[in-house]
């Protein structure tokens, strides 16, 4: 079966100018997105998942048809790409640039029956729909007021209801929790798997691992314009093979890191600065045989460890695994 | 951490200058046009009076205004004009800027007060308003073909340097309006074209219907342009003499200022206690 | 719920877009109040100007005045190119900066509509305020003249057409320079009020600045729907035979609309391919 969104070698390069001086100027060339192929099945929950500059949005963007690829192509919904542009828009649900795209002055419901407008709803229908949508995300209490007295949670919640305004058959969320709060974000995803069992297929894009990981049937991993893995998380993560990881916090160097990557039995190893500690992530053949030996070496090096944890396989360590990086690190190119 | 010293405070109100001079040297555009606009609109009402009243057209000015160099008078209104402008613009709406730039809360989280920053806002706008205003006074003269070095020009100047502190302390009140109300590019344009209608910026005040006038004399511009006009093409001051008009202006120097900056403050204040800056 | 497009949808859509731009206009009550006293402002401020170069000065001439219909028919076109520039042009970046152009964008409503919309704001708006300032200037300076009324509204109307295709066209232009596009903006306007002559005759301009205004239609616009209505006294039209200028504005008219839609979808296309929609 052709797949809903089906991507084929798609690609977007960008030509960026950096200032050399007062008036020079250098034009570089910046390959945001390579040759990514891939399809999604209808009624799937599919993630992208990655780090910031990853190329997720760059992606997003071009299958909503705010950017035309530099080369490839990709059917959305049985529509062309680059062709069928408006079809793309009118069978899509979208939600980007979190809690931006909003009128300011108007009110929530009113911003909810414009955009339905912008969907060629009736004008009854796109009443009806927004009162129901208000109803569904528990938005009725701010509804009535001015888009510009909601705090940044509400407008994100809002800016989820538009997406959902015209009822389409593909939705298209990116980083749709960014800066809602634990309770809001739990609904947020509760009512994407609501939408999902009334047969919506769902392209969901994140950097937190542990969204992906409960959210998504099938994951893309997505580093530097490319796709890195894909499958389900089961798949992904039994992809490592036999590997195993330990995380140690503490006051680790990176001559002491160093160490550890060099110990026979280390496939990989990545640092990041985690709550105002080092976090070392190794990941390992056998845990139970180089724990002890992954101490020493620390402790040889003078490193501090506060905490030492063997851990199950997570998305973040399959990425750490192909990258030798973790998804907390920024990839935009500099 | 006791209270920032004169020279920390200096030191931030120099470094917020420096930050607007790098602002606008990215528009240098935008810089260009505050000399063109100015001899632009002082040119309109020249042409259609030329076009209008043909050879008569000084003798008529001059029964009008008290001088046959119009040119100079209209040019000298739209380059005052031009400092008001400024002062508005930059004074007025300061906060409005760094809530725009996305600053204005870290501003306020540090310890330097917020007239120390406006002020340097101030050195900022008055510099670059006295280069625009007497660029575009010198090449408007220039292309019309007019002296515009004529009269007590240090009289001229001196009248412009002491109507820049009232002018300024004017400005921090309506910056107090656009606090409160928050609309601030269309109140600002609509203040800056009540001020300059009741600054006469293209006539004497003296046409204006009486009441009307009286309202005139309250704004420290009215004193500033007509002193400069005064002081170059001999229209007339206000009281007779330059230095009783020239005390006028210092009154109102002592006392807008701080009038301004109480109203300010209090404002500010109030703000911080319902809604906070953060949501201005 | 895959809709299909028609022609009502496309009219709905438009209707829509400019209900909505009438709420916000309305939610900015200031902006909203301020609009229509800076025009009498401004208005008043250079009729003043103009009276000081005649013999009578401020007092108001009874009767009917080729002046009055020379300045008041001239601002009235001013006032449409300026609401044109600001309110379909520049507006373009406040929904670029709010992020709602991107909104747009992800539906599929026509881009045309959405343009539409804002020139049915313009001119509801602006004809308004045509109409009121033309009497408070009128009041001021004398009757206006009343000639040829089909034929001047014909012109204004393809005048308007052509001017509103320059709206698109800056948009267009917005959607590449982005914040430089204010201070063009100005630019264009001050142009405007010297070049295309609208608060004086064209005689008023040196030779050499009146054949540059001879390369722009916009001046037709004026001086065809100005002689017009002021019966075509001696020297009226100034820039071509009125047949000429009528031919001209008609082209302008049907011409423009054409080139500054076609202008905004290749810019648009091109910020699609660059990624510049959403960046403000």
């Amino acid at each position: 079966m052709q797949g809903q969104v089906v991507i084929n070698n798609l690609s977007k390069t960008y030509r960026t100018k950096h200032r050399k001086g007062l008036f020079k100027s250098e034009e570089k060339l910046v390959e945001a997105l390579k040759g990514i192929s891939f399809e999604i099945q209808p009624g799937e929950i599919f993630g992208l998942l990655g780090p910031n500059g990853a190329g997720k949005t760059t992606l997003i963007k071009c299958l909503t048809t705010l950017l035309i690829p530099t080369s490839g192509e990709a059917i959305i919904n049985g529509y062309r790409l680059t062709k069928d542009d408006n079809a793309i828009r009118a069978s899509t649900g979208c939600m980007l640039m979190g809690e931006r795209g909003l009128y300011w002055k108007l009110t929530g419901r009113e911003n909810l029956v414009f955009f339905g407008a912008l969907y060629h709803l009736s004008s009854k229908d796109r009443v009806k729909r927004a009162e129901s949508i208000i109803e569904r995300l528990h938005l009725g209490d701010i509804a009535d007021r001015a888009v510009e007295s909601y705090s940044s949670g509400q407008r994100m919640k809002l800016a989820f209801a538009k997406a959902l305004i015209n009822d389409a058959p593909l939705l298209i969320l990116d980083e749709p929790t960014n800066t809602l709060d634990v309770p809001s974000a739990r609904e947020l995803r509760a009512i994407v798997r609501e939408l999902n069992d009334e047969g919506k297929t769902v392209i969901y894009t994140t950097h937190i691992m542990s969204e992906a990981e409960t959210l998504c049937n099938r994951v893309a991993i997505v580093d530097r314009g490319e796709v890195l893995a894909l499958g389900t998380v089961d798949e992904l993560k039994a992809s490592m093979g036999k590997e195993e990881v330990i995380r140690i916090e503490g006051v680790i160097s990176s001559k002491a890191a160093s160490a550890v990557e060099s110990l026979v039995g280390v496939k990989r190893s990545a640092s990041a600065a985690v709550n105002g500690h080092q976090q070392l992530t190794v990941v390992v053949e056998d845990q139970r045989a180089l724990l002890p030996r992954l101490i020493e070496s620390l402790t040889t090096h003078h490193a501090v460890i506060q905490k030492i944890t063997p851990e199950e396989m997570t998305l973040e360590d399959v990425f750490i695994a192909r990258t030798g990086r973790t998804l907390a690190e920024d990839t935009r190119v500099k | 951490m006791g209270k920032p010293t004169f020279s920390q405070n200096f030191s931030a109100a120099v470094a917020e200058t420096r930050l607007r001079l790098i602002n606008i040297s990215r528009y240098p555009g935008q810089l260009a046009m505050e000399i063109i606009i100015p001899i632009i609109f002082a040119s309109m009402p020249m042409l259609l009076g030329r076009a209008t009243a043909g050879d008569n057209a000084s003798a008529n000015f001059a029964a009008n205004t008290g001088t046959t160099n119009y040119v100079a008078f209209l040019l000298i209104g739209s380059n005052v004009f031009t400092l008001v402008s400024n002062a508005f613009w930059h004074i007025a709406n300061w906060l409005r800027f760094e809530q725009e730039t996305g600053t204005l809360e870290s501003i306020y989280l540090t310890p330097t007060p917020s007239i120390v920053i406006a002020s340097g806002v101030a050195i900022y706008s008055v510099g670059r308003g006295l280069i625009s205003a007497l660029l575009a006074y010198f090449i408007g003269c220039l292309i019309f073909q007019v002296n515009p070095i004529q009269g007590d020009v240090l009289l001229a100047l001196l009248f412009i340097f002491f109507g820049l502190l009232p002018l300024y302390g004017m400005a921090m009140l309506f910056g107090a309006l656009v606090l409160k109300v928050k609309e601030s590019n269309a109140l600002i344009q609509l203040m800056q074209w009540v001020v300059s209608f009741l600054m006469g910026i293209f006539y004497p005040v003296a046409v204006l219907p009486p009441l009307v006038r009286v309202v005139a004399y309250l704004f420290p511009p009215t004193w500033m342009v007509n002193g400069v006009r005064s002081s170059l093409l001999g229209v007339g001051f206000f009281f007779g003499q330059w230095y009783l008009d020239m005390a006028v202006l210092w009154a109102f120097m002592l006392a807008a200022p701080l009038f301004g900056y109480w109203v300010f403050t209090r404002v500010e204040s109030n703000v911080k206690r319902n809604e906070g800056m953060g949501e201005f | 719920m895959i809709s299909q497009t028609s022609i009502f949808t496309f009219i709905d859509t438009v209707l829509v877009m400019a209900r909505k731009e009438l709420t916000i206009m309305i939610r900015y009550p200031v902006e909203f109040v301020a609009s229509f006293i800076q025009v009498f402002i401004i208005v008043t401020v250079l009729t003043l100007a103009g009276m000081m170069f005649s013999p009578d000065g401020v007092r108001a001439s009874s009767g009917v005045s080729n002046t009055a219909g020379l300045v008041v028919y001239g601002f009235i076109l001013f006032l449409f190119i300026s609401d044109v520039l600001w309110t379909i042009g520049y507006n373009v970046r406040r929904d670029q900066k709010q992020g709602t152009l991107e909104q747009l964008y992800l539906s599929p409503a026509s881009k045309f509509a959405n343009l539409l919309s804002r020139v049915v704001v313009t001119l509801v708006w602006t004809g308004l305020l045509s109409i009121t300032s033309s009497w408070i200037m009128s009041s001021m300076i004398g009757g206006l003249p009343m000639n040829n009324v089909p034929l001047a509204i014909g012109i204004l109307l393809l005048g308007l057409c052509g001017t509103i295709g320059t709206g698109f066209a800056f948009a267009a232009i917005t959607l590449k320079i982005r914040e430089a596009a204010n201070t063009l903006a100005n630019l264009i306007q001050f142009a405007f009020m010297l070049l295309c002559a609208p608060f004086f005759p064209f005689s008023g301009l040196p030779d050499w600045i009146r054949n540059i205004s001879r390369l722009i239609p916009t001046s037709y616009t004026v001086d065809a729907f100005r002689s017009t209505l002021m019966g075509y006294p001696k020297g009226f039209p100034e820039l071509a035979p009125i047949e000429v200028e009528i031919a001209i504005v008609a082209a302008f008219g049907i011409l423009m609309p054409l080139i500054g839609y076609w202008m905004y979808r290749r810019q648009e296309n091109i910020a699609r391919t660059d990624g510049s929609l959403s960046e403000y």
